[in-house]
C-alpha cells in the first residue's frame, strides 16, 4: 500500500477484516469442525495462504506435538485437555456480544472504573460493539508511520510472512523449537497469529511497542506467536497485554514468544496478564500455557523480562534467557498474585553459556485464599561460561492459612569461575505494619495493598511508567477482600 | 525414556523376593512379613530410580548397578587396617563394629551400661517394642531404595536407650564394609532414645581398599522421644569401590532435638545420603549440619527432607560443599510446610566452593509452604576462594597453599564449630588439611 492511510479507511478495515487474506465469507468456513489433524494444519496454512516451508514446520510441530505427552513434574494438577475437542481455526472477527454497556456485568465495569479506563475502551474491552470514531487507532496510525520511517517492522506475523519471509524464515523457530514442549508443538502446528517485530540495526525504538496498538491484534488468539528480532546495536521495549480484566470462550491458551537480540542489541519484554480467573470455585478461568524464551546471541546484548501476573485460573510459564553472546545480560523481574482456587507455577531459566554472563532475577510471589503459588527456575552455568554471575531473589507472601507458597530452584554450574547466588524466603504480612497503619487512620484493606504495592515495587520499578501505575491499582484489585 | 534403569540386577533381586528370600523369612513375624509384601510390591513397580525420576535427576546410579554383584556375603573377613581408618584419636567411646552392615560380636555388651540395649535386628524381630517403631514413618511407594531395603534386608543393628537415661560417652558405630568379590549389601538399623534420654552417636562409614566393587543399601530409622535428645554424627572416609545409598528416616516427638551432621569426604564412589526429619509433635527442634568434600571423580548427593507437619517447630539446616577434581556436589533441601503447621521457624543455607574446572555442583533448595504463619527462608551460593583474602594471607607470609587450606577450613567452620565432641571436630579438620594440599595443583586456577 503506497497511499498514505486515513484514519476512515482503518475503521473500515477494522469493521471488514474478516475479508483479510483472503478470508472466505462463507459463515460455515469462517470456523473449523472441532479436532486436530493433518488436514486442519494444511487448511489453517492454506487460509493464510503461507508458503510451503511454514507449511512443512507447521507439519513438523504436529508430528512433534503427536509424539509428546503431557508434562507430570508440575506443582499442580493438570485439568484433562481435549485437544480434540478445540476448533483451531476461525477467523478473526469483532466480536458484538453487547449492544451497549448497559447489557455488560456490573461487576466489570467497577473494575473498569477503579482502574480508569476510558469509556470508549471499556466498551472494546467488555465486547460492545464500537461504531463512532475509536481513539486508539487513529494514534496507532500515527505510530505506525514514524516506525515505518525508521525501517522498524512491527506486524502481524501473518503479514511478516507474506512481507519480510526470509526475515521469518531464518527467525522462526530459531529459540523455542518446534518439539520444544507439547504446548509449544501445538502452537507450532496450529498458531493463528502474532506479533512480528523487526528493529534495524542501530535503532532504538523510540516508543513502547504495544499489541494495544497494533490494529489488528483485535481478540487476542489462543495460539499466539510472537516473534521479536533486535538488530546489532538496536534497543526495543515491548508490551504484551494489559490491566484489563479480559475474557475469552477460549479456554486454553498456548502461545509462543521469541526473542532475539544480537550484537549490542537490547529487548525489554514486559507483561500484564489478567486473564479470567474463573469464579470463586476456580471455575471456568483461562489456562495461560506460554513458551516464552529470548537468546541474547551477539556480544553485549541484553532481554530482560518482566511480568505482572493477576490473571487466569492457572499461570504456567517460565520466561528465558539463553546467554550464548559474551558480557550478554538476561533480566527477570515477577510479580505473581494468585487468589481463590488460582494457581500460578512460574519462574524462569538462565543459560549461561557465554563468557561474562550476568542474569539477574526478582520474583515476588503473593498467595491469598486457596491459591498456590509456585516459584520455579533454573540457573545453568555451562562449562565455558567463564566469569558468569547469577543473583536470584524469590520473596512469597502468605495470605490466609488455606493457600500455599514453593519454591523450587535449581542451580547448575559446571565452570570453576560462577558466582551464583539464590535466596528466598516465605513470610506473611506483618501484624505490626498493618497496625502501624491502621493507626495513621488507614483501613486495614489499603493497608495490605500499600503493604504489598511496596513489597511488589522492585519489579513494579521496571515497567514502563503508565503500566506501572495501573499495575499497581490492579494488584490493589486483586487481593480486594482477600483480608479481614 | 523410561523412569526406571534397566539391568539385570533388578530381576535378580526379584527372584529373590520369591525364592530364597521367602524361605528366610518364613519365621518372622506377621506384621515384618507383611511390610515386607508391601515393600516388594513397591520395588517391583519402582525399580532403580533413572534420572527421569525428579529426586535423582542429577543422580545417575545406572553406572554404579551394571557389576555382577554377588547377594551373599557371609563370608567377608574384617582387615585391621580398614578398622584403623575409623580410630578417632583421643576420643573416649563405646564401640561398636559392624561387617557389611552384621553387628560383630567383640564383646560390646559388657562395656555397655545396662540402661542402652544394642542388638542384632534379627534377634529383636519378635519384641513388641520393635514391633512399635519398625518402619512407621517411611513412604515405600516413593522412595525405590528404601522399598528395596525394607523388601529384603538382612541384618542390622537395634538400640534402645531407656528413658530418662544419658549416656555419658558417646557411642561410636564402625560400618565396615570388605568384600573379595563385587557385593550387594543391605544393612537396616533402628535407633530409639526413650523419653528424656540423651545420646551422642557416632557413625564412621569405612571399606577395605579392595579392587572389588560394593554397592550398600542402608536404611535407618531414628526414633526421638518426647524431651529425648539425640546428636547423631555420620562420618563417610570410605575407600573408592564404595557406593553408599544411606536413607535415615528420622522421627521426633514433643520437645525434643535432634541433630544431625553429615560429613561426606573422599574417596567413595557414590555417596547418596536421603535424611528425612520428620516432626511428629510440637515444640521440637531440629539442627543439620553437612560438610560434603567431593575430589577425584566422586559424586556425593544429599537430600534432606524436612517435614514440618505441626506448629511450633523449629528446624535449622546449613551445608557446605567442597568440590575438587572432577568431583559432582548435589544438594537438594526441601523444606515442607503442612497446614497444621503455624509458627513454624525454617532455615536453610547452601554454600558450594567450586576448586576445580571440572567439578560440578547442582544445587536445590526448595520450600514448599502451606502455613501463612511462619518464617522460612533459603539461601544457595556457589563460588571461589576469594582472590584478596588469599592475597592479604600471602602478604602476610602465609605460603599459598596454606592460605588455600586455611580458607577451606574457614569455610567449613559454621559447620564444624557446631561439633560438640571436641575430639570429633580436631578429627575433621584434619581430614580437611590433609585432602585440600593433596588436591592442591587442582586448585591453582
Amino acid at each position: 500500500m503506497a497511499k498514505t492511510i486515513d484514519s476512515n479507511e482503518i475503521i473500515n478495515d477494522f469493521a471488514t477484516r474478516e475479508y483479510e487474506h483472503g478470508f472466505v465469507t462463507d459463515i460455515e468456513m469462517d470456523i473449523a469442525p472441532a479436532g486436530l489433524s493433518e488436514e486442519i494444519v494444511r487448511f489453517i496454512s492454506e487460509k493464510k495462504d503461507e508458503p510451503e516451508w511454514l507449511l512443512e514446520w507447521r507439519l513438523r510441530g504436529y508430528k512433534a506435538f503427536l509424539k509428546d505427552k503431557l508434562p507430570e513434574w508440575q506443582n499442580f494438577e493438570l485439568p484433562p485437555m481435549d485437544f480434540q475437542g478445540i476448533s483451531y481455526y476461525a477467523a478473526p472477527k469483532n466480536k458484538k456480544k453487547y449492544n451497549s454497556l448497559d447489557e455488560v456485568d456490573p461487576e466489570l465495569l467497577a473494575t473498569f472504573e477503579k482502574l480508569g479506563i476510558p469509556l470508549n475502551e471499556q466498551k472494546v474491552l467488555a465486547g460492545v460493539a464500537v461504531d463512532a470514531v475509536f481513539d486508539s487507532i487513529s494514534v496507532a496510525t500515527t505510530y505506525k508511520e514514524k516506525l515505518k520511517e525508521l525501517g522498524i517492522i512491527f506486524c502481524s506475523i501473518g503479514e511478516a510472512v507474506q512481507e519480510h519471509p526470509e526475515l521469518v524464515q531464518k527467525y522462526l523457530g530459531s529459540v523455542v523449537p518446534h518439539s520444544d514442549n507439547i504446548f509449544a508443538a501445538l502452537n507450532t502446528a496450529v498458531f493463528s497469529d502474532g506479533s512480528f517485530v523487526y528493529i534495524p540495526k542501530g535503532v532504538r525504538c523510540p516508543m513502547e511497542l504495544s499489541t494495544y496498538f497494533r490494529i489488528n491484534t483485535q481478540g487476542t488468539g489462543q495460539f499466539e506467536r510472537t516473534l521479536i528480532i533486535a538488530d546489532e546495536g538496536s534497543y526495543v521495549s515491548y508490551l504484551e497485554g494489559c490491566t484489563a480484566p479480559m475474557r475469552d470462550e477460549n479456554q486454553l491458551h498456548a502461545a509462543v514468544v521469541e526473542l532475539i537480540a544480537l550484537d549490542n542489541a537490547e529487548i525489554k519484554y514486559s507483561t500484564v496478564q489478567n486473564w479470567y480467573p474463573g469464579d470463586k470455585n476456580g471455575k471456568g478461568g483461562i489456562y495461560n500455557f506460554v513458551t516464552k524464551r529470548g537468546a541474547c546471541r551477539g556480544v553485549n546484548s541484553k532481554i530482560s523480562w518482566t511480568q505482572v501476573e493477576t490473571g487466569s485460573a492457572i499461570t504456567w510459564k517460565y520466561p528465558s534467557v539463553i546467554l550464548q553472546g559474551d558480557n550478554s545480560t538476561g533480566e527477570f523481574y515477577s510479580v505473581a498474585v494468585t487468589g481463590n482456587k488460582q494457581i500460578a507455577d512460574t519462574g524462569t531459566k538462565m543459560y549461561h553459556l557465554g563468557r561474562n554472563t550476568k542474569s539477574r532475577i526478582i520474583s515476588k510471589g503473593i498467595s491469598a485464599g486457596y491459591s498456590n503459588n509456585s516459584y520455579r527456575g533454573l540457573v545453568h552455568v555451562g562449562a565455558k561460561a567463564d566469569n558468569a554471575r547469577n543473583f536470584t531473589q524469590c520473596d512469597s507472601l502468605l495470605i490466609g492459612d488455606k493457600c500455599g507458597a514453593h519454591t523450587f530452584p535449581y542451580i547448575e554450574t559446571k565452570n570453576n569461575t560462577a558466582m551464583v547466588e539464590h535466596e528466598a524466603t516465605t513470610s506473611k504480612i506483618g501484624e505490626d505494619q498493618i497496625f502501624y497503619l491502621n493507626q495513621r487512620g488507614i483501613d486495614s484493606e489499603k493497608a495490605v495493598a500499600l503493604i504489598i504495592n511496596g513489597y511488589a515495587k522492585e519489579v513494579l520499578n521496571q515497567l514502563p511508567m503508565e503500566f506501572a501505575v495501573e499495575a499497581q491499582k490492579l494488584l490493589s484489585i486483586t487481593l480486594e477482600g482477600s483480608v479481614g | 525414556m523410561a523412569k526406571q534403569v534397566s539391568t539385570p540386577l533388578y530381576q535378580q533381586l526379584l527372584d529373590r523376593f520369591d525364592g530364597g528370600l521367602a524361605i528366610a523369612q518364613q519365621a518372622e513375624p506377621a506384621f515384618l512379613k507383611n511390610a515386607r509384601l508391601q515393600a516388594q510390591d513397591s520395588f517391583r513397580n519402582l525399580g532403580f530410580p533413572s534420572t527421569r525420576v525428579e529426586d535423582w535427576k542429577y543422580t545417575n546410579i545406572a553406572p554404579f548397578l551394571k557389576n555382577n554383584y554377588s547377594l551373599d556375603h557371609e563370608h567377608a573377613v574384617l582387615h585391621e587396617n580398614t578398622l584403623d581408618a575409623a580410630i578417632i584419636e583421643g576420643l573416649d567411646c563405646y564401640k561398636l563394629v559392624l561387617l557389611n552392615g552384621k553387628l560383630m560380636a567383640t564383646g560390646y555388651k559388657e562395656q555397655l551400661p545396662s540402661f542402652i540395649k544394642i542388638r542384632p535386628m534379627a534377634e529383636a524381630k519378635e519384641e513388641a517394642g520393635f514391633q512399635k517403631y519398625f518402619g512407621k514413618q517411611i513412604e515405600l511407594e516413593k522412595y525405590h531404595l528404601a522399598a528395596l531395603n525394607t523388601a529384603s534386608f538382612s541384618d542390622g543393628f537395634f538400640i534402645e536407650v531407656n528413658a530418662n537415661a544419658n549416656l555419658d560417652k558417646p557411642l561410636h558405630i564402625v560400618h565396615t564394609f570388605s568384600a573379595d568379590k563385587d557385593l550387594f549389601v543391605q544393612p537396616r538399623h533402628l535407633i530409639i532414645a526413650h523419653r528424656g534420654a540423651s545420646l551422642d552417636v557416632i557413625e564412621s562409614v569405612v571399606s577395605d581398599n579392595n579392587a572389588a566393587k560394593m554397592f550398600v543399601n542402608s536404611l535407618s530409622e531414628v526414633v526421638v522421644e518426647e524431651n529425648a535428645n539425640v546428636n547423631h554424627y555420620v562420618l563417610q572416609t570410605a575407600q573408592e569401590g564404595l557406593r553408599l545409598i544411606s536413607h535415615t528416616e528420622v522421627s521426633q516427638k514433643r520437645d525434643s532435638v535432634y541433630s544431625n551432621y553429615t560429613f561426606s569426604l573422599p574417596s567413595a564412589e557414590l555417596l547418596r545420603n536421603n535424611l528425612h526429619i520428620n516432626l511428629d509433635s510440637e515444640h521440637t527442634e531440629s539442627h543439620l549440619y553437612g560438610l560434603y568434600l567431593g575430589a577425584d571423580h566422586q559424586l556425593v548427593d544429599n537430600h534432606t527432607f524436612m517435614n514440618h507437619r505441626l506448629a511450633h517447630c523449629e528446624s535449622n539446616e546449613i551445608y557446605k560443599g567442597v568440590l575438587l577434581e572432577n568431583a559432582t556436589g548435589v544438594f537438594n533441601g526441601k523444606v515442607y510446610v503442612h497446614q497444621d503447621a503455624q509458627k513454624t521457624n525454617a532455615f536453610q543455607q547452601n554454600n558450594n566452593l567450586l576448586l576445580s574446572t571440572k567439578a560440578t555442583i547442582n544445587s536445590k533448595p526448595q520450600l514448599e509452604i502451606f502455613a501463612d504463619d511462619v518464617k522460612c527462608s533459603h539461601g544457595s551460593t556457589i563460588g571461589q576462594l576469594s582472590q584478596e583474602a588469599l592475597f592479604y594471607l600471602q602478604s602476610r607470609g602465609i605460603s599459598e597453599d596454606s592460605a588455600r587450606a586455611l580458607l577451606v577450613t574457614a569455610f567449613a567452620f559454621d559447620v564444624t564449630e557446631k561439633i560438640k565432641i571436641p575430639e570429633l571436630e580436631v578429627y575433621i579438620n584434619k581430614l580437611i588439611n590433609h585432602h585440600i594440599p593433596a588436591n592442591q595443583e587442582m586448585i591453582k586456577i
